[in-house]
């Protein structure tokens, strides 16, 4: 008999809905962060005031670099809500890298396909979009399907399924067969062709000097979707159902194993479209590395959310400008970029662990 | 069946001194929020003696012994261990203090030997397995606990398991051992054995804490008996075998027939009115020649027919382990025969998934109703329409204003009784649970056939009655009902024909009168006649 449970591990406590929880230790978390990060700058006697200022300009110093910061936001936000949808049911995606590759690479062959470039109404860029999320999606999918066929578990496929992805995109750019630029000279590099300009995701300024693209709205609507799906729609709860308890969501007669493939699908997709953004709306051209990290950046940005869209974009945005930061402050200030991945570290150790904390707390 | 026995044997108590209580509880009271889940109790408990908790579902025995055990704490009142202020922070302060509980649920690794699970997090250094094994079986044997110490703890049965948890608390030595319903998961057999090694312990000298809602129990094990009802102490005894009928008037305000306390909560159903004869009836069921072979080889269900024609009520009755856990399984969709065949409601379901099942007509109360019925993290609305909620949306959103319109309707007609239809399942009483997958399942459109598996365990005598209530009067809207369950008292008073299962065979089939109880029982011993 059950009077009273235990506190059950895995949901969102109710000690994570009061300001504490969801604002306060998440700001501290970051000024610490923060704070031994310029500790360290220091011990490299990089000159303190350099660094910072290399930093500020190159995360929102100007029109472009807070443009180059949110497309990196936009990437990162979208694998992250791919990630806490998936977690919804249970799942653990992990295969964000290569979803994003997946994209890139589609998205790269479909604007590169005769006809495409000349397609009218947009459709020129659209597709090729699309695609991408497509074969992202179907990416993700293989994972599902090998977790309901064969109880495969996704945290493996994933992440197995993205190393498989990454070499295909290598060798993609490796080959004049696939998608490599024609070899002109020994010096040609292997990346494939520019995409035609009616292929690039459109700035929402017009203007290169504010290079962010339509990729921004698009996000934000995107998220808006996932959180109106996962609270209202019949969808969202039956993921919910299926993360808690597949056995009894089955008996009751809800779709199990088309759950689980179609929320690894949309996890997926979503990395997908966000490989053919950083393609249309960024690098232009496909080459190897195209998913830097990307993939897994995205995935600690679902993980520190827990399960909140609104989480997501908060770390999203944090960390699109703390990489644009980090860039400006290597190139500016010489102090390698690394720091700003032992920040980030630190901010999910720190969140996390607070977080442990106050559910233990709750549980009394 | 083996109640019945169970009642006669009553040992006469031994003779009492006034003893020193042990732990005494004086206003001791437990609220979570709005909910007083306990109020004012005082109880004492002595060494040397058996002490049972008596209540309903929701009578608050639980919490009692959480607060005892430190999982929660008093939100007033205090209690004093041996004369000293006794006030355990956590489980672990609690043993610190001889204060030991073997819960419901056990908490073994089923993969390790039973000696690893014994000796967890209490050795360091070099372990010295064969040493420590004789040891424990010295102890063991002392309470009369057989034990295997090399064997895993995955190939052994529920009741063994739950020797492995009582010998891992009495290798601490307890001073005070708690039991939290500790036969509600036995088989017959086993509960007698276990009630021997309560007294064993009591009589060692330690006190014996148990929850327990079955009456025939407490005349073996208890020296004194404290019935709770709405978190309040409202009798206690010191002499309960000849108290029984003073507790059970206690346990529950309506009282049942005089001397039959065993079956109340059936005793209390009217006769079933069999509906007029009309000639053969249409079948709800059928299964045909069902067979089950398990995944290590071992043929569970051997040629199975059976068919239930609409409105009536066919009982399978069996010692558990016999072959009904499969067939339920398989009628739930969860599982596949092996060979054979089922329909129901006019479909063949042999290969069907638990979502065609539920379309064809079947409602389903499975056996674990914490695992397979229900979510238990999901709020008491979304439980009642697991699985149907499309039938609330609007462009796949859900309305959530109508569907819980609809749970409080539903509530309202099978008594689900909560604070609210968005509460979590899991803080609901056993009883209401099960109310509330009765409600789902029987609600089920065009229901022709229901499936209840062992629907009243665990559940208080209140609750026993309206889960049969609400299953006759399904069966009396023409659903056949195929209701499974280990209380033979239950299949006669509820079931039109009882049909006997042994290895995995109908041996017998029976009408549903109380003067075939013995034939009824010698068939589920194997003897045929």
């Amino acid at each position: 008999m059950t009077d009273i449970p235990y506190q059950l591990p895995g949901i969102p406590s109710a000690a994570y809905s009061d300001i504490l929880g969801r604002i306060a230790i998440p700001v501290i978390a970051v000024v610490a962060a923060f704070l031994v990060g310029l500790v360290a700058v220091m011990a490299m006697g990089v000159p303190l005031d350099r660094a910072v200022s290399a930093f500020i300009n190159g995360a929102f110093g100007s029109a472009y670099s807070i443009s180059a910061s949110l497309n990196r936001s936009i990437s990162l936000a979208l694998v992250g809500i791919g990630f806490v949808i998936a977690a919804r049911a249970g799942l653990t995606n992990v295969g964000g890298e290569g979803q994003i590759a997946m994209g890139g690479v589609f998205a790269t062959a479909l604007c590169l396909a005769p006809g495409i470039a000349e397609l009218p109404f947009g459709l020129s860029f659209i597709i090729p979009l699309v695609g991408g999320a497509i074969a992202g999606g179907v990416w993700g999918a293989i994972a599902g399907f090998l977790k309901v066929r064969a109880g495969a578990n996704e945290v493996i496929t994933t992440l197995l399924l993205s190393f498989i992805a990454i070499w295909l995109l290598y060798w993609s750019v490796q080959s004049e067969n696939l998608l490599r630029q024609p070899m002109t000279s020994s010096a040609t590099l292997p990346e494939s062709l520019s995409i035609p300009a009616s292929t690039q995701v459109p700035l929402l300024t017009g203007s290169y000097t504010s290079p962010v693209t339509w990729g921004l709205p698009l996000t934000i609507v995107i998220a808006i979707a996932a959180a109106i799906i996962l609270s209202r729609s019949v969808f969202g709860f039956n993921l919910k159902a299926i993360g808690f308890n597949p056995v009894a969501a089955a008996r009751a007669g809800i779709a199990v194993g088309a759950g689980v493939v179609t929320a690894l699908f949309v996890a997926g997709a979503l990395g997908g479209l966000a490989g053919a953004l950083m393609l249309q709306g960024e690098q232009y051209s496909l080459k190897a590395g195209f998913s830097s990290n990307y993939g897994f950046d995205g995935l600690v940005v679902g993980l520190l959310a827990r399960n909140s869209i609104t989480g997501v974009i908060a770390g999203a945005v944090l960390f699109g400008f703390m990489r644009s930061g980090g860039i400006s402050m290597e190139m500016m200030a010489s102090v390698p970029s690394a720091l700003v991945g032992i920040i980030q570290g630190l901010i999910v150790v720190s969140i996390a662990g607070a977080a442990y904390f106050l559910d233990r707390r709750s549980a009394r | 069946m083996s109640q019945g026995t169970a009642v006669q044997d009553v040992p006469t108590p031994a003779e009492k001194t006034e003893p020193q209580p042990l732990l005494a509880l004086s206003g001791v009271g437990k609220r979570f929020g709005e909910f007083s889940a306990l109020s004012d109790i005082d109880i004492a408990f002595n060494a040397h003696e058996g002490h049972c908790l008596l209540g309903e579902n929701g009578a608050g025995k639980s919490t009692l012994c959480n607060l005892v055990f430190g999982i929660h704490q008093p939100t007033s009142g205090d209690m004093r261990l041996d004369g000293a202020l006794y006030a355990p922070a956590n489980p672990r302060d609690a043993m610190r203090h001889g204060v030991a509980m073997v819960h419901q649920h056990f908490s073994l690794i089923n993969e390790l030997p039973v000696i690893d699970n014994l000796l967890i997090g209490k050795k360091f250094g070099r372990l010295n397995r064969k040493a420590e094994a004789e040891k424990i079986m010295t102890l063991a044997t002392e309470f009369g606990l057989g034990l295997a110490p090399f064997e895993i703890v995955g190939d052994l049965s529920v009741g063994q398991r739950q020797r492995i948890e009582i010998v891992k608390c009495l290798m601490q030595r307890p001073r005070l051992l708690i039991l939290d319903e500790p036969t509600a998961v036995l088989l017959p057999e086993e509960i007698n054995s276990l009630l021997d090694v309560c007294r064993r312990v009591a009589e060692s000298g330690c006190a014996v804490a148990m929850v327990t809602h079955k009456l025939a129990e407490i005349a073996r094990v208890a020296d004194r008996v404290t019935v709770l009802r709405g978190g309040r102490a409202v009798a206690h005894s010191a002499d309960p075998s000849n108290d029984m009928d003073v507790l059970v008037r206690a346990m529950i305000s309506r009282e049942g027939e005089a001397g039959d306390n065993r079956n109340f909560g059936v005793s209390a159903l009217p006769p079933r009115k069999l509906a007029p004869h009309r000639g053969p009836l249409p079948e709800a069921m059928q299964i045909d020649n069902l067979s089950f072979v398990d995944e290590i080889g071992v043929k569970r269900l051997d040629s199975v027919t059976l068919t239930i024609a609409e409105g009536e009520i066919v009982g399978v009755a069996g010692v558990e382990g016999n072959g009904q856990s499969e067939l339920g399984s398989i009628l739930a969709g969860l599982s596949h025969a092996t060979s054979g065949r089922w329909f129901a409601a006019g479909h063949e379901l042999t290969t069907a998934k638990p979502r065609q099942i539920t379309a064809a007509g079947v409602g389903v109360i499975p056996e674990d109703r914490h695992l397979v019925a229900s979510i238990g993290q999901l709020s008491l609305a979304d439980n009642l329409q697991l699985g149907r909620m499309q039938g609330f949306a609007r462009y796949g959103l859900i309305d959530r204003k109508r569907q819980r319109e609809e749970a409080r309707t539903l509530m309202q007609r099978f008594d689900v009784r909560a604070p609210d239809s968005q509460s979590a399942f899991s803080t609901l009483s056993g009883g209401n649970q099960q109310k509330a997958v009765l409600a789902r399942e029987l609600t089920t459109s065009n229901l022709r056939f229901l499936l209840a598996a062992h629907p009243t365990r665990g559940l208080d005598i209140g609750a026993i009655e309206a889960v049969y209530t609400y299953i006759r009067q399904a069966a009396d809207q023409e659903t056949g009902v195929l209701l499974i369950s280990s209380e033979l008292d239950e299949l006669l008073a509820v079931a039109d024909r009882i049909v006997v299962f042994y290895r995995g065979r109908i041996i017998g089939e029976r009408a549903a009168k109380i003067d075939n109880r013995d034939d009824i029982g010698s068939l589920m011993s194997g003897k045929t006649p």
